[in-house]
């Protein structure tokens, strides 16, 4: 009973060549295809499409979660930007949020880089310290928050007995407005470790030779990094510039976890020093209720996301040519 | 003068290994003192008595944190949401993935396009009108409400597709002749062939709920069902929150099994970085 099946199925494979199949019907095809990506599909239009297009919607009304959402035209978006009264901390919240972000994201990409760099010097052990450098990324922002906490304690902090130890006076970092942002994006530049890992992957891209003819053409180290390796590193240095500036823009869990503390309710830091854009928008839009006006914050931080990275590419574009 | 170097590098290396590690060390080290012993004027990483500086060490903190503090019950939910989560959504992934690569149907292309611009809309973007449709769904505040709503990835669908184009053509080819349908062509061939590119969705996937703030904490009120992070974010701003010892204690149990993970899996977590850069 076998052998007949078998040969004609050689007869088949070889009547028709290597080309040959004996695919399903098209239509059966079309049908498990749809099937296969459906429970993909309806997460895609009932969680991300449809959100997106609602929080559209819902930012031109009154919204709460309780009522139903009013139309008011553009009357968030204005509020927002002109009406200090109503969102007196709107503007303060940006400027937080544009000092972490140019402080922090140029601290981490060049912490990264330096870490990158000299992994890639050493043979023996760079396993482990690659491993031991990249701790901190993997790590929860409600534990880093926490650590961080207890690490800038005034008067106990392990920063502060460590400054003392060179005689640099302790401060109350989280509690003095002007340290918060410094303080914040220390933390981020601790945490380089994704970037680190993708400089790595970019320093081992480079080619050999080019590094042995800058040598034999008598560059020095220096020279090396800067006509050399840091040219081309530009490509990892762009994505990870572009990258880090939408993170940085978005900053939430590590001072929701640091600035709500002791019980009371989260107010962002001394004197707002560490309310940033997506916090004051977490606050309007889960602890005052006010989910249209939230749904028109984030709308004006996408907008100016796309502004920033398309400059992003321009400022690029413009320098390569 | 090479030598020279090559000790200054490591030198450079250990200082911020040191800065890297000793955050952790420090937590370890405050989570198992007792209360009076860690405010000291002089930093003490070892469990010792303030006073006659003798070994004191005590799991009393975590006895504390797991039971009034409420962090065992949300280590059980933790390992819970990630125990339903992350299966499910590497299934839903890989199956879209699958068809995406290699079921040619109509309209395939144009929708993967549409789907990946979904990708560019920031998280925040979603946050409220997510909240609004899971409410709408009948999930908010529940177990579900913690998972459906984050069951599939446009990334990780992304990634999956990449790798399952780059397996050879042949092979599925000749199991279509053999008269295999498409479903055992995926649990059969695909599935075991793309072991590396799992892996590294997997534990990028946990690692990434498992550590997840935002979402617990808009989703959930009711204290039974927060998750670990969220669960030491309100420990955190409890009355308890000045109290190191404890905070510690917890923030422990919310890394020690991220750091395992890290070490059983690190080869597969560090070169998948390099190419998804995580996630976020």
């Amino acid at each position: 009973m076998a052998a007949p099946a078998l040969s004609q199925r050689a007869e088949v494979a070889a009547g028709s060549g290597r080309r040959a199949r004996r695919r399903p019907p098209r239509r059966r095809d079309h049908l498990v295809g749809w099937l296969l990506v459906t429970p993909a599909l309806v997460y895609f239009l009932v969680f991300l499409l449809y959100p997106a297009l609602s929080a559209l919607y819902y930012s031109f009304t009154d919204w709460n979660l309780r009522s139903d959402a009013g139309w008011v035209g553009l009357a968030n978006y204005a509020d927002l930007l002109f009406d200090d009264v109503k969102y007196p901390h709107f503007w303060r919240s940006v400027q937080v949020t544009l000092q972490y972000t140019l402080l922090a994201v140029p601290m981490t990409l060049v912490t990264a880089l330096v870490q990158a760099l000299l992994l890639n010097a050493i043979r023996r052990g760079a396993n482990l310290f690659r491993l031991l450098l990249f701790l901190p990324v993997v790590t929860a922002e409600a534990a880093v928050g926490a650590i961080w906490r207890w690490l800038y304690d005034p008067q106990y902090g392990l920063i502060n007995s460590v400054l003392g130890l060179v005689g640099i006076p302790g401060q109350n970092w989280l509690n003095t407005p002007e340290l918060v942002i410094p303080a914040l994006a220390f933390i981020a530049a601790w945490q380089c470790g994704i970037s680190m890992i993708i400089y790595l992957a970019g320093l081992k891209g480079i080619p050999g030779t080019i590094q042995e003819a800058a040598i034999i053409d008598g560059a020095g180290p220096w020279q090396r990094f800067w006509r050399v390796t840091f040219p081309m590193l530009r490509p990892t240095t762009f994505y990870l510039l572009v990258t880090g500036v939408i993170a940085a823009l978005q900053v939430f869990g590590l001072v929701y976890v640091i600035f709500s503390g002791n019980g009371r309710s989260v107010t962002g830091g001394p004197e707002q020093s560490g309310l940033t854009y997506v916090l004051h928008l977490y606050l309007f839009a889960f602890r005052y209720d006010a989910m249209g006006a939230a749904c028109a914050m984030s709308f004006i931080l996408l907008v100016f996301i796309v502004i920033v990275t398309a400059l992003q590419f321009r400022f690029v574009k413009q320098e390569a040519s | 003068m090479r030598r020279a170097a090559k000790a200054s590098i490591y030198v450079a290396l250990v200082l911020l290994a040191a800065v890297s590690v000793v955050p952790f060390l420090w937590m370890l080290a405050t989570s198992v003192k007792h209360g009076q012993d860690i405010y000291t004027k002089v930093p003490n990483l070892l469990p010792v008595d303030k006073k006659t500086g003798e070994w004191a060490a005590t799991l009393g903190n975590y006895d504390y944190v797991l039971g009034v503090g409420g962090l065992g019950r949300a280590f059980v939910n933790s390992v819970w949401v990630c125990a339903i989560l992350v299966p499910a959504k590497l299934l839903v992934d890989a199956l879209a993935a699958y068809a995406f690569a290699r079921i040619p149907f109509p309209g395939r292309d144009k929708l993967f396009v549409i789907m990946l611009g979904g990708m560019m809309v920031p998280a925040i973007t979603l946050l409220v009108p997510r909240i609004h449709v899971t409410q709408a769904l009948g999930m908010f505040d529940s177990g579900w409400g913690l998972i459906v709503p984050n069951v599939a990835s446009v990334l990780d669908i992304f990634l999956l597709r990449q790798f399952f184009l780059s397996l050879p053509g042949e092979l599925e080819e000749a199991a279509l002749i053999d008269g295999a349908g498409r479903m055992q062509i995926f649990w059969r061939i695909v599935l075991p062939l793309s072991k590396p590119v799992l892996a590294v969705v997997t534990i990028t996937s946990f690692l990434f709920h498992w550590n997840d703030l935002v979402w617990p904490l808009v989703v959930t009120n009711d204290p039974e069902l927060y998750t670990l992070p969220l669960a030491l974010q309100q420990l955190v701003a409890s009355p308890d929150g000045g109290r190191a010892y404890y905070i510690m204690a917890g923030a422990t149990l919310a890394v020690l099994p991220v750091i395992g993970v890290l070490l059983v899996f690190q080869r597969r977590i560090l070169q998948g970085i390099a190419f998804t850069g995580l996630k976020g």
